[in-house]
């Protein structure tokens, strides 16, 4: 049975392999000339000749993530928050594990690595929030600033120790308030301009940014003459919330002591 | 024989190396931890075959190919608009990817919570001795 | 015919070699720390290959991932479980 198993998944590898080779000279190997569908997309993304398709960022791929397709990254972001979910539920049953005499100071390593990481994890933090807040103009968004923010946590998890950040309030049920309110905070920002619409009383689309030729009704793509390119900017921060919670949630159940889970730990 | 072509088969024949790889570590592997490795190298892989999807060779011979974010906004006339619209590369896949990178962590995280769970009900994590206590 | 087009995708694919012999020892090997380890290098060279593929957006986004929180996390699955993979 094994062997026949093995046999297929070699008779399926050489069979896609020479489909791929069969196809690869026409659409696989990139050319010279992009498709269609991209051109569009670079040429409306930031395009000031033509209001009723443009999405007021510069970024083309925070446009394609949060306005072309937005409604794919709704979805993506559901299945984070699913996915998070899981393992929250299967970590269930864990008591907080605090040994009978705990000395702060004696945990995690030593005091060279500790000073380090007291600079070093604010920086992270910075640069995190930078990437998220600059999205919709340079690389970056709410994705990598999350990402980017979690480092941070992990580091002074491993170094510091748990109790370190659940003593500062970081803990589980705290970080769960911000990602629910990071995820609210999309949904509302994915209604709000078909919200607008119908306080308007004008045609306007679930998920819309800017106003189109049939939906005259549109986020604000400058404040203060600063280009915040609409819904973008809040997409990607509520994102930044959510991604970075979500991790550290996730981080803090994997780094309980096994002690806990072994005999019960203490309340 | 045109040289970037052949560079750009050995780039996408390694990827196809890389999968397979992959595939055999998954399958054929005991221990759960190494198919979680296997697993995500299986899906950086993929990843990767959809961004060789969307690039583009240089335009010219001078003119190189540029990532898809428009600078110079400030100043923007139909020229550099031209201009960009014809060196950039393709968005798409990068956005679609972006997501699945960081989907792919949180569904990973899931996987590392599940092996624990197994490795405290049957005190390992090798398939062969899993199916020998349970049967 | 050699233009800087050809170099750039010819490191490219340099680096696509590096990285399919490091998927191959982080596949076949029996520690697992050092097949994180080698798993991480992979990483790194695939950011690499994605930053040339001009796509800056998945290099921040892969390199805290798959580089920073990925090998840590495995780290610690093996910390609490078992390091060696038996034959």
């Amino acid at each position: 049975m094994k062997r026949l198993v093995g046999l297929i998944v070699i008779i399926l590898f050489i069979l896609a392999f020479s489909l791929l080779l069969v196809v690869a000279g026409e659409s696989i190997v990139p050319g010279r000339q992009v498709r269609w569908l991209a051109r569009v997309y670079l040429n409306t993304s930031y395009n000031p000749w033509s209001p009723y398709f443009t999405v007021n960022s510069p970024e083309s791929v925070t446009s394609v993530v949060w306005d072309y397709r937005g409604l794919d990254t709704v979805f993506e972001t559901m299945v984070f928050y699913l996915a998070i979910i899981g393992s929250i539920a299967l970590a269930r049953g864990y008591r907080k594990y605090i040994p009978a005499k705990l000395d702060y100071s004696k945990l995690g390593l030593s005091i060279i690595v500790k000073t380090v990481t007291r600079i070093t994890a604010p920086l992270i933090i910075i640069v995190a929030a930078s990437i998220a807040l600059h999205g919709h103009l340079t690389p970056g968004g709410g994705f990598q600033g999350g990402a980017t923010g979690a480092v941070a946590p992990l580091l002074i998890l491993i170094i510091f120790s748990q109790y370190y950040l659940i003593r500062r309030g970081v803990r589980k049920e705290s970080m769960l308030i911000v990602r629910s309110l990071g995820l609210t905070g999309i949904g509302i920002t994915a209604i709000a301009v078909f919200l607008a619409g119908l306080a308007a009383d004008v045609h306007a689309y679930v998920l819309q940014n800017q106003a189109k030729a049939t939906a005259p009704v549109s986020a604000p793509a400058y404040i203060d003459n600063q280009l915040i390119s609409g819904t973008l900017w809040f997409f990607n921060i509520f994102e930044f919330f959510a991604v970075l919670a979500g991790f550290t949630i996730v981080l803090l159940l994997l780094t309980i002591p096994e002690k806990a889970y072994q005999d019960g730990g203490v309340k | 024989m045109d040289t970037a072509t052949y560079f750009l088969y050995i780039l996408i024949s390694s990827m196809v190396m890389n999968l397979a790889l992959a595939l055999y570590g998954v399958f054929y592997k005991p221990h759960l931890t190494k198919k979680i490795i296997s697993l995500t190298i299986l899906g950086d892989t993929a990843n990767t075959f959809a961004l060789i999807i969307g690039y583009r060779l240089w335009p010219g011979e001078t003119t190189p190919s540029r990532p898809p974010v428009l600078v110079g906004w400030t100043h923007l006339n139909k020229t550099m608009l031209q201009q960009y619209v014809s060196s950039a590369v393709d968005p798409l896949p990068q956005a679609l990817v972006l997501t699945a990178v960081v989907i792919g962590l949180a569904v990973t995280l899931f996987l590392v919570f599940l092996a624990l769970q197994i490795y405290r009900h049957y005190g390992t994590l090798d398939v062969r001795e899993i199916r020998k206590l349970r049967g | 015919m050699i233009g800087p087009m050809e170099i750039m995708i010819g490191i490219t694919a340099l680096a696509a070699l590096f990285s399919t012999a490091a998927t191959y020892l982080a596949i076949t090997e029996k520690d697992l720390v050092k097949a994180v380890i080698y798993s991480a290098i992979q990483s790194t060279i695939y950011a690499f290959i994605y930053y040339m593929l001009m796509a800056p957006d998945i290099v921040l986004v892969y390199i805290p991932v798959a580089v920073g929180l990925y090998p840590a996390v495995i780290l610690v699955l093996i910390r609490k479980t078992e390091r060696w993979e038996k034959d």
